[in-house]
């Protein structure tokens, strides 16, 4: 009955071809392919708990009087998006743990999206044929970050108020257009009733689609690319060497997904984030002293601190100082990530060849080190975000922590890359370095000298010059299990599957 | 094999030594930083130096004025001239009139010096030193004895405060706190660096009697909120939030992290959020290195003989 079910579908969808192509779909196993993984994982849960928070939370931005558990805001006017914010805290049940849930998930979403990038920059599997997929990753990576920021804006406290006001008073930077644009997004001049609404909508709705559509891309690109590997193990430029989809990497990667999840889960449940309720509300009056936004936003947040107070005067108009760090260098540090691909192979490489090995860093030193010093520079600003917690925690002066920070942001990355460039030509040539070390053990023999040996391989060791299978050549339906489990198949779990 | 290991140790020397024109870069840039640093903390430490001078240039003109003018009438008064005779008055001189070192304390009021020894900022190890929160050296019968004893050679001045907290309004008084004390001290009272080398320092571990008197005698660089701006019942609720939300802030979502705020969480985030998924990964993944052709005598070769299909 089943069957006949299944088989009538399968007529009619083919899902049995495109299933068996997919499940056949082969995974390397390298653990750093997994990162990008963290990021749809957390996704994932900021999809559910999202949904959760969605169901208490009123975005609106009228005025009501709070009563309720905390005590220090009883009777208080604040707007409707804090006082849910509040409620689903203290009185929606596992709401506060819901509410941390998504927050901290949104850190790690965005950290693993940079990982993820740092691990394909540096391993050049951005080259040919995966430029528009760097792009797509490039262009996740913004809507990423802008939606953090709107979620942790529409609570409406003290501290993200005040980030959205900076927020305002960069878009209004723009030379020309600023104004309009910015009494466009916000719905008139700042602080406005329609803020919450519409970041509210942008949030839970517009950015999450077009993630989702952008993300469905990106994996489907991965699919029709296949993955990049490295070298070893057989694989080679015109090969992919690794585990099926099904059972091999299902399996890992759904161990993957529910430990992500519970990494989240302690975090959201062992440690506090954005308490807004000690916070208060934002009044434009009231003022916290230096409030930092999440950390994602941290390098823009630096960059204004760091920029000195310049204003360019044009004839009739003048462009403030926020606009070089909140305008112009995020946009010029995007532009140049979606362009790197074509920047690489036509001032660096001048390969134009497709990759789908991968470079280890060093086998690519001006790339790794341009990498290194950039992310330095960016490391640097992203420090400068916290340099009154840092001065405070040295006793230092803040303007001494500032004007360090001036410095390194340009000194920093200038050191960084002729080391990076440096270690990069050492590591290629000491062929050893990098290599997992076996342990060497003193025996004593007979005679009572001492000697040392090599110990054994640890468990789990593969043998570099092992053959994988070709996965045509292994009918997988039925054999599934006999595969997985044969302990006479010393080549268990390796595939490969040619590329077209 | 130690051939081997000798050989080892030869190609990363060298290659250690190869770095060293790049140590040396990094001193040449280290360098301009220091640099930076003299220069901006040395003026700030002479304009300290100047403060300190103004202080006693006004205060020395008194002294001959009210010298003497406070006796030692009761049992507490004696305690805090005997007190204040061994602790103090090398700094703030006989009668407290004040001297090179430190300015005179007349006429501040017990409010004050009670403020200023029970933060333990006072006494002053040296003159130079700048005042930082320690626990405080006297108990508070002996520092009562001591504010008691300077307030009574003088006039004027703010009391000593005992706030009655009964019926105090926490929600007014995290509003006035959100307005008045935040823009320094962070709406978490976690205390922070204000520019040109301030500190507001956080307001945790402090009495009402403290946080009463700071907000009316605005020690050092604090402003003064005098009853024309913070009124005497909004002094009560502004003490009430203070002594029971910032000092025992209300954290149902596990550690509180110390009301940092995100720079906390980012790192939180980052290290061990991210960091733990990226162990987990580095777990349950492959780690094997690539291949290098001195790995090919290695089990390798056995192995693929053993039945696999080559590709
Ligand atoms: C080593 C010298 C020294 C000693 C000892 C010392 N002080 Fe001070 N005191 C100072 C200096 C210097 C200042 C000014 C600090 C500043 O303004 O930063 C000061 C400031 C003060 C102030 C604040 C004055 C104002 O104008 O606000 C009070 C109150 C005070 N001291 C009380 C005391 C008491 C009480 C003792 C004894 C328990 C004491 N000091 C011992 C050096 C000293
Ligand atoms: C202009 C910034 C500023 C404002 C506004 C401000 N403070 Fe302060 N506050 C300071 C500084 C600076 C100090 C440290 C004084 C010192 O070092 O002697 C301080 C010290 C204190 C102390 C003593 C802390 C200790 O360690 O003993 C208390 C209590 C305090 N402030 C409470 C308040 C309250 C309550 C408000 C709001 C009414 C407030 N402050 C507003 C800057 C400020």
């Amino acid at each position: 009955m089943i069957d006949a079910i299944y088989n009538w579908i399968d007529d009619r969808l083919a899902l049995s071809k495109s299933g068996r192509h997919l499940l056949n779909k082969i995974f390397p196993d390298h653990w750093s392919f997994m990162i990008g993984e963290i990021a749809l994982y957390s996704f994932i849960v900021l999809l559910i708990s999202g949904v959760f928070l969605t169901l208490y939370f009123v975005p609106s931005g009228a005025t009501v009087i709070y009563h309720g558990a905390y005590k220090p805001l009883d009777g208080t006017r604040v707007s409707d998006a804090y006082a849910s914010t509040i409620n689903i805290t203290f009185a929606v049940r596992g709401g506060l743990f819901m509410r941390q849930l998504h927050h901290w998930a949104a850190n790690i979403f965005v950290g693993s999206i940079v990982v993820h990038m740092l691990r394909v920059f540096f391993t050049g599997a951005f080259r040919r044929p995966r430029e528009a997929n760097w792009m797509i990753g490039a262009t996740l990576l913004i809507l990423a970050i802008f939606n953090g920021f709107l979620g942790y804006s529409i609570p409406d406290d003290l501290v993200s108020g005040t980030g959205i006001r900076i927020a305002f008073s960069i878009l209004e930077s723009i030379p020309f257009v600023g104004t309009n644009l910015a009494f466009f997004l916000f719905g008139g001049n700042y602080p406005g009733k329609d803020i919450i609404p519409r970041f509210f909508i942008l949030h839970v709705l517009v950015l999450p689609l077009i993630i989702l559509a952008l993300l469905g891309a990106h994996l489907g690109m991965l699919v029709k690319h296949k993955h990049s590997q490295f070298k070893g193990r057989g694989a080679r430029n015109d090969n992919v060497v690794g585990s099926p989809l099904w059972p091999n990497y299902a399996a890992k990667a759904g161990g993957f997904f529910f430990l992500t999840t519970g990494v989240t889960a302690i975090l959201a449940a062992l440690i506090q984030i954005n308490p807004i309720w000690q916070y208060g509300p934002y009044v434009p009056y009231k003022v916290s002293y230096a409030v930092q936004p999440d950390w994602y936003m941290g390098w823009l947040d630096g960059a204004l601190r760091v920029m000195p107070s310049w204003e360019i005067h044009l004839p009739g108009h003048m462009i403030p100082n926020v606009f070089f760090p909140g305008i112009l260098l995020p946009g010029v540090t995007f532009t140049l990530i979606y362009l790197w691909p074509f920047i690489e192979s036509k001032f660096i490489t001048h390969d134009y060849a497709e990759h789908h090995l991968l470079d280890r860093p060093r086998d690519n030193p001006m790339r790794t080190a341009i990498g290194s010093a950039v992310f330095a520079f960016y490391f640097v600003l992203f420090g400068a975000s916290s340099t009154d917690v840092l001065a405070n925690y040295l006793q230092v002066s803040l303007n001494v922590v500032l004007w360090i920070f001036r410095i390194s942001c340009i000194v920093v990355p200038i050191i960084v890359f002729p080391i990076a460039y440096k270690i990069c030509l050492e590591l290629q040539q000491v062929p050893e370095a990098g290599k997992r070390k076996r342990h060497m053990i003193i025996v004593r023999d007979d005679q009572g000298a001492y000697h040392s040996v090599d110990s054994e391989e640890y468990p789990g060791y593969i043998a570099p010059e092992l053959a994988p299978v070709k996965i045509e050549d292994v009918d997988l339906a039925p054999e599934i299990e006999a595969l997985n489990t044969s302990a006479d198949r010393p080549d268990e779990g390796i595939y490969q599957i040619p590329r077209e | 094999m130690i051939e081997a290991v000798k050989q080892r140790i030869k190609i990363h020397f060298k290659a250690l030594l190869k770095y060293d024109k790049a140590a040396r870069l990094v001193i040449f840039a280290l360098a301009p930083i220091f640099l930076v640093q003299l220069f901006v903390e040395l003026p700030a430490a002479a304009s300290v130096g100047a403060h300190l001078g103004r202080h006693h240039s006004q205060t020395t003109g008194q002294i001959t004025q009210t010298a003497a003018a406070g006796g030692a009438r009761t049992p507490q008064l004696q305690e805090g001239r005997t007190l204040f005779d061994e602790n103090c008055s090398s700094c703030h001189g006989i009668n407290a009139a004040g001297s090179k070192l430190a300015p005179g304390l007349r006429g501040l009021g017990a409010g004050v010096i009670n403020l200023w020894v029970s933060s333990g900022w006072m006494p002053l190890a040296n003159p130079g030193a700048e005042p930082a929160r320690k626990p405080a050296l006297f108990n508070s019968q002996q520092t009562n004895a001591i504010s008691e004893y300077v307030a009574s050679l003088s006039k004027g001045g703010i009391p000593i405060l005992y706030p009655d907290l009964k019926g105090a309004s926490v929600e007014e008084g995290f509003s006035i706190f959100a307005l008045n004390c935040a823009p320094c001290h962070t709406i978490t009272g976690a205390g922070d660096a204000l520019s040109n080398g301030l500190y507001a320092p956080p307001l945790h571990g402090l009495t009402s009697t403290q946080v009463a008197e700071a907000v009316r005698s605005g020690p050092n660089n604090m402003p003064v909120f005098s009853t024309g701006v913070i009124s005497k019942s909004q002094l009560k609720d502004l003490v009430a939030y203070v002594t029971k939300y910032i000092e025992h802030p209300d954290n149902p979502g596990g550690l509180g992290l110390g009301g940092v705020g995100p720079v906390a969480e980012g790192f939180i985030g980052l290290f061990i959020g991210v960091g733990l998924c990226l162990l987990v990964a580095f777990w349950i993944g492959d780690r094997t290195e690539k291949e290098e052709k001195e790995d090919s005598h290695s089990k390798g070769n056995k192995k693929s003989e053993t039945g696999v299909k080559h590709a």
